[in-house]
């Protein structure tokens, strides 16, 4: 973006990710009720996890990804992170008849707005733009040739993480783990094919079919216990970080790649 | 012999992202003071709970103050609606204090 600046690529994919990110905990919300059997306030918080997004997946799919020469825009980390939030009001809306409170409350504004993890992305975007490819290489080596290694032992880390939530969750049944795997496959391809029809690369099309596919479990759990602490965090912990995010990693990235390059290769 | 002064001292385990409201509740209740101390892991009736370093969402605090008896329970009657929807676990215990000005 430091060459190009703000295209009307970039914005279709910022509104597009902002949409997609506010709709998702809506289709998948009734799911979780009906197939699920979970009630309106665990529904509404395992939804707003699902609209959100994983940073971590995303990472793992630019890095496999660009390593093959399937190189995602690099505006995609704009799309990543105003895809972090809306989903936790959309969440909280699926949730409100039951929950009786008040929506929004003052410490929710700043863990959604400016948690840390949304700072850290938009501020590293900006200064990215603002340093441009002579600034960057310098530290060049740490973000490329050093990165996937400093990426495996985190990646080893949360799979300790992962499987420590599995074990320890009372309430994760047979049907909530296969909606953990249908919710990504379902998600992950609608933001193929929105991706492919806003006119992205096929790359960044899959980039965002993983955005769409991937479920938060940093900046939602948070918002999550402040605003709906009825709500069973071992639960939607175990789908979004014990399920969903080995699933994308293993089946998830070269499943949305694939499904990209067909689409592209289509004529329309 | 040292003058020691009687005051409250307040302990609330609480959820990581609901202690910058329990913070807040604090000053509005005059009280200027308080330690935010990380746990580890620990379980109670809602089940295990351990600070996983990655979602946080899980992880408690300890929030420890000493006010006193007027502030400490302008603060606990302003965290009451808490106590049930939030789950928190507050302990109350009587200290000695050198220098009482400061509470």
């Amino acid at each position: 973006m430091a060459s190009s600046g703000i295209s009307p690529e970039l914005l279709r994919a910022l509104i597009a990710g902002l949409a997609l990110s506010a709709l998702i905990p809506f289709l998948v919300a009734p799911v979780l009720r009906r197939v699920g059997r979970l009630d309106r306030i665990n529904a509404g918080a395992v939804a707003a996890h699902y609209g959100s997004v994983s940073v971590v997946t995303f990472v793992t799919a630019s890095q496999i990804y660009n390593e093959s020469a399937f190189v995602v825009a690099g505006f995609m980390v704009a799309v990543l992170a105003v895809m972090e939030t809306p989903a936790i009001l959309s969440g909280l809306l699926v949730a409100r008849n039951a929950n009786g409170t008040t929506l929004i409350e003052r410490e929710l504004l700043r863990e959604v707005l400016v948690n840390g993890s949304v700072v850290l992305l938009v501020g590293s975007f900006f200064i990215g733009v603002a340093i441009g490819p002579d600034g960057f290489d310098p530290i060049e080596p740490v973000f490329t040739s050093g990165f996937t290694g400093i990426l495996c032992l985190f990646l080893l880390d949360m799979g300790l993480v992962a499987v420590r939530r599995i074990l320890q969750t009372r309430t994760l049944s047979r049907r909530l783990v296969v909606l953990a795997v249908l919710f990504p496959l379902g998600n992950g391809t609608i933001g193929v094919a929105v991706g492919t029809l806003i006119g992205l690369d096929p790359a960044s099309s899959a980039a965002f079919g993983v955005l769409a596919a991937s479920a938060s479990y940093i900046a939602v759990p948070a918002a999550m216990r402040l605003s709906l602490p009825q709500a069973d965090a071992g639960l939607y912990l175990a789908m979004s970080l014990g399920v969903t995010f080995p699933f994308n990693l293993v089946l998830g990235i070269p499943l949305f790649r694939w499904m990209s390059e067909t689409l592209g290769s289509m004529s329309w | 012999m040292v003058e020691m002064t009687k005051r409250v001292r307040i302990e609330i385990l609480v959820d990581a992202p609901l202690s910058a409201k329990l913070v807040r509740l604090a000053e509005d209740a005059g009280i200027t003071g308080h330690t935010l101390i990380r746990t580890v892991s620990g379980r109670g009736s809602g089940g295990e709970w351990q600070e996983d370093l990655v979602s946080g969402a899980t992880a408690k605090l300890i929030f420890l103050s000493v006010a006193n008896p007027e502030r400490a329970n302008a603060f606990l009657q302003a965290i009451l609606p808490l106590l049930e929807s939030h789950g928190l676990l507050v302990l109350q215990s009587e200290v000695f204090v050198v220098r009482p000005e400061r509470f």
